[in-house]
């Protein structure tokens, strides 16, 4: 069975794509990730990750725009289908939820 | 948000990844995004080369590539429905069910295939069994590999004796430093063994050695001394069965057993039996040194003749190459016979593995050509019965079309088809085994006392049986069950589906045809085989041997002092059902023989003829029957070595060169150192002195009462029946009793001796009758089975001919005329094979039948008549029904 709901890492992942847009692919999402979150990620976690998003019908991929410097091979791109975009809505609706419901002291210390 | 930036380009200066992880990506990374991560990969190589430096780029590309490779990588699943693994055990219980519920669905077919299979499976296993004891002997000696025998070779005869000079034991040990060992064996017939005062009385053979035997051969001591039992004269080692035959318990050291009423053997140690599997099953062992007391003129020290009884074997020094010894034995003929001797003799050293295929003292040999023989047969009755499985299975593969088709249509792949049909050849081979080791426990025991090999059922359930059951089953599912498996399988599934049958037909025929032509070719062959073997066989039991050997008793003479055999003649004649009697050396015809040379000297010219030397009294030729063509029969008075007396047969008159009988009489034929000299005093016809493998050779015949150890009592009536032979021989066991006692009184049937002699042949001919009932019985299943398909296939035809006004009799025409074209064709081809195989095997005979065209005529004829019988079965049930039903049918 597929999960349903959207692993932190998958959640990255993801939003990454959107964020790139039109020019997701393996290279730019793990350079993307590790100078964005600092975090140094691997190559083959990013790229079985963006399979198993593909799996679970969050992404779509075509391939195209195969350069010289890969040695004539093609790109795989990736972009967000709508559940995908709904996926990441709920994640981040929750989320809001949750801030929302934060008391206001508790907020002021964590120093918001 | 903006987009990253990436060197424009990421490969310069910098130099390729390490290859080898590129190339195991290429083999082991997931084929179906290979392409992008190999390209996304170079280009984060070049970008951490600039970032982190070319050590952890490259650490980093490494551990990327191998955390790609598959199973690790997750696998994109195709867009395709996966196909599972063809062998999983879902799928196998599958196979099986289904192969199940097939064989369920058509009875007759899985009956015929299961049988047939049965019958050649355990025909191959008891065979197997048969061979493996075979070849089993002797092996369970720790020196065994260098054990030999000296054999004795006549080059000019190019024969080889098994036994050899009594001096050669000697010989050995002094001139041969090569020998670790030498062992002298001399086996004696027919002794009379008895445990003084007690009536325990046995007629025996035993062995005269020393101890030098236990140390060459492996023996497990149950009392007594290896080193010391035989030294000493009158000492007797017994087996373990013998101690209990004779005392009653093992606990037998120092008893006393008496040798032939004179010579007391103390026993001096007891053995464990020897397995079957031995050629020394020898029960009782006396030393060597009593031979001095039983025999005194025994000449150990002998250069001058052999006979097969005394053996010597050796133990070879290690690393020793028996031919190293050829110039040894050169020398030892001309130390101790003379330079003559070299030219015609010759020593020959045969290893311990071997004897059990030629002559050796247990009397118990293998026939390898027997055995070559029957296992060949057996693969073809095996052959033939995997012949039905693939005809069955391949004309059974158009019931099986649309099955195949539809499989095909909804996504079956080509293997899980040949897997499903494998199944099916395995599941019925499976059967077959089992049925095959229940009809082998059945009939080993019939097999073995056919073959004379001692098996029991406890052979049948060895783990060897077991393994060569095993790979057999594997074997015949392969050989069985490929050939259809691929032919199903490869069924175009749109063909298949329209059951067009028609078109295809041709293509599958030729084969069927081919096959079932294999199997009548080879039963054939068979039926003509044991024909022919009958015949000979027949010829045997018939032929005029020139002499009368009907209604002739022999016994044994322990004793052959003239008054005492005088008496027992006066006493035997005295019977009313006994019409002659005649103490000789052995029978007109007979196993063991006399040979000498004689020399007939023609003016000046001498001539050597190698003689049959025949030691009878007068009465010789009365009793066997044997005519005199010219002169006059011996006098039992005719002994005197002055005036000897001989009687020759015809052939010894063409040896020397005499044409006319009556022209031999008065002449002197010359023997010994060439100075004693015997007349020719008559001349007989032909007979045959040896059994009907050999020629006739020159015989004569002399009178030499103390070499008379038999007496053939030739009884009134030619054809006695039972009660004048009970009667007759009771009259015989009281007056030799009584003129011998204390010995064992035995005694035989000269025409059940002479039998003996072709015990091999019958033997073969009863195998070969067993393995054509077989292989006739399994062709025939198969045709049954096809000829029921055919019938099946043609139900319509038949009964749209039969609206048209054909009649019944043209319908099993129709229907049969198929199968004989078949037959005729195996005719043509068997015969010749047949032919050649026959005349081969009748070379071994020196009197043989001829093989005549009419028994391949009879064999065909016969066959023919079989096959149509099987058919008509069918063909007359098809041809008789109602064309209303058959048309129906859909």
């Amino acid at each position: 069975m597929k999960r349903a709901f959207l692993g932190e890492f998958e959640e990255v992942v993801l939003l990454t794509v959107a964020v790139l847009d039109e020019s997701a692919y393996g290279v730019t999402v793990t350079q993307e990730i590790e100078q964005k979150t600092g975090r140094a990620v691997g190559f083959s976690t990013v790229h079985t990750t963006l399979q198993r998003l593909e799996e679970k019908g969050y992404l779509s991929s075509k391939m195209s725009g195969a350069t010289a410097e890969r040695g004539g091979r093609r790109k795989r791109f990736f972009t967000v289908t709508a559940a995908g975009r709904k996926a990441l809505m709920e994640v981040k609706s929750i989320r809001e939820q949750l801030w929302d419901a934060l008391p206001p002291q508790t907020l002021q210390l964590m120093g918001g | 948000m903006e987009p990253i930036k990436r060197p424009d380009h990421p490969n310069r200066n910098v130099g390729p990844p390490p290859r080898w992880a590129t190339t195991l990506l290429g083999w082991l990374g997931d084929p179906n995004t290979v392409e992008e991560v190999q390209g996304d990969l170079l280009e984060l190589y070049a970008y951490w080369v600039k970032t982190v430096g070319m050590r952890k780029a490259r650490w980093r590309y490494n551990l990327s590539v191998l955390k790609l490779l598959r199973p690790r990588a997750k696998r994109k699943p195709s867009a395709e429905y996966p196909s599972p693994f063809l062998l999983r055990p879902d799928m196998i219980r599958n196979y099986l069910k289904i192969a199940l519920r097939n064989l369920a669905k058509s009875k007759g077919y899985s009956f015929i295939n299961i049988a047939g299979l049965a019958a050649g499976l355990a025909c191959t296993v008891v065979i197997f069994l048969v061979i493996r004891h075979e070849t089993s002997y002797d092996r369970n000696h720790t020196n065994g590999s260098r054990i030999y025998r000296v054999e004795t070779e006549n080059t000019k005869e190019k024969h080889t004796y098994p036994g050899t000079y009594t001096g050669m034991a000697n010989a050995l040990q002094t001139d041969v430093p090569e020998a670790e060992l030498v062992v002298p064996l001399f086996k004696v017939r027919g002794s009379t063994f008895a445990v003084p005062s007690t009536d325990k009385r046995f007629k025996e053979s035993f062995l005269f050695a020393d101890n030098r035997l236990f140390h060459l051969l492996n023996y497990q001591w149950l009392a007594g001394n290896a080193r010391t039992a035989l030294s000493q004269p009158n000492t007797v080692v017994l087996s373990r069965s013998y101690a209990e035959k004779y005392f009653g318990t093992t606990d037998v050291l120092n008893k006393t057993l008496q040798l032939d009423n004179k010579q007391d053997l103390m026993v001096a140690g007891v053995l464990e039996d020897q397995p079957s599997t031995s050629s020394f099953p020898f029960d009782m062992l006396v030393s060597f040194s009593t031979l001095k007391n039983t025999s005194p003129d025994f000449d150990l020290n002998n250069w001058n003749g052999w006979g097969d009884n005394f053996q010597v074997f050796v133990l070879l020094k290690k690393d020793i190459d028996p031919a190293q010894l050829n110039k040894r034995f050169r020398s030892i003929i001309l130390k101790y016979m003379d330079k003559e001797a070299l030219s015609t003799k010759n020593f020959l050293l045969t290893p311990l593995s071997q004897l059990h295929y030629s002559s050796n003292l247990s009397g118990r040999t293998a026939n390898l050509s027997l055995l070559k023989t029957l296992s060949f047969v057996s693969v073809l009755v095996l052959l033939i019965a995997c012949f039905n499985f693939i005809n069955l299975s391949t004309a059974q593969a158009f019931k099986r079309a649309k099955e195949v088709g539809i499989r095909k249509a909804v996504g079956s792949n080509r293997w899980s088809l040949v897997y499903q049909f494998l199944t099916e050849a395995g599941l019925i081979t499976f059967l077959a085994v089992l049925l095959a080791i229940l009809l082998a426990q059945i009939t080993l025991s019939t097999v073995a006392g056919m073959l004379a090999v001692p098996l029991a059922t406890s052979d049948l359930f060895s783990w060897q049986t077991g393994l060569f059951a095993f790979i057999l089953a594997g074997l015949t599912t392969l050989l069985a069950g490929v050939y259809p498996a691929f032919r199903l399988s490869g069924m175009a599934p749109i063909w298949a589906l329209k059951n067009n049958t028609l078109t295809q037909r041709k293509q599958w025929f030729s084969l069927r045809q081919g096959l079932v032509v294999v199997q009548f070719t080879v039963s054939l062959i068979l039926i003509s085989s044991a024909l022919l073997i009958n015949q000979q066989l027949t010829l045997f039991r018939n032929a005029d041997l020139g002499f009368n050997k009907a209604a002739i008793i022999t016994v044994g003479l322990p004793e052959n002092k003239p008054e005492k055999l005088q008496a027992l003649r006066h006493q035997l004649v005295g019977s009313s059902q006994i019409k002659d009697v005649s103490f000789s050396f052995n029978s007109a015809s007979a196993e063991s023989n006399w040979m000498q040379s004689m020399q007939y000297r023609k003016g000046t010219k001498a001539i050597d003829i190698r003689t049959q030397t025949k030691m009878g009294d007068s009465r010789y030729l009365d009793t066997y029957g044997i005519p005199l063509l010219a002169g006059e029969k011996l006098r039992d008075t005719d002994t005197s070595s002055a005036s000897l007396k001989v009687i020759v047969n015809e052939i010894f008159l063409n040896r020397s060169g005499i044409s006319r009988p009556a022209e031999a009489i008065g002449q002197k034929v010359y023997f010994g150192d060439g100075q004693e000299f015997a007349t020719i005093v008559g001349v007989t016809k032909n007979f045959n002195v040896n059994s009907l493998h050999q020629k006739i050779d020159p015989t004569l015949i002399m009178v030499v009462p103390k070499n008379f150890y038999q007496a053939g009592i030739k009884l009134q009536s030619e054809k006695p029946t039972a009660e004048t032979v009970q009667a007759a021989l009771a009259h015989i066991e009281k007056v030799w009793t009584a003129t011998f006692p204390n010995q064992v009184f035995e005694y035989s049937f000269l025409d059940e001796t002479l039998a003996q002699a072709y015990k091999s042949e019958t033997r073969t001919a009863q195998l070969i009758d067993a393995s054509t009932f077989l292989a006739v019985l399994i062709a025939c299943l198969g045709l049954f089975g096809l000829a029921t398909f055919t019938a099946e296939q043609r139900t319509k035809e038949i009964g749209v001919r039969k609206v048209l006004g054909a009649s019944v009799a043209s319908i099993i025409t129709l229907l049969s005329r198929d199968f004989l074209k078949l037959i005729l064709i195996a005719i043509v081809l068997a015969s010749p094979i047949a032919w050649y195989a026959m005349n081969q095997w009748l070379q071994n005979f020196e009197f043989k039948i001829e093989i005549r065209w009419w028994v391949f005529a009879l064999t065909g004829l016969l066959m023919a008549g079989i096959a149509l019988l099987t058919v008509s079965f069918q063909s007359i049930k098809a041809a008789l029904m109602n064309p209303v039903k058959s048309l129906r049918s859909e």
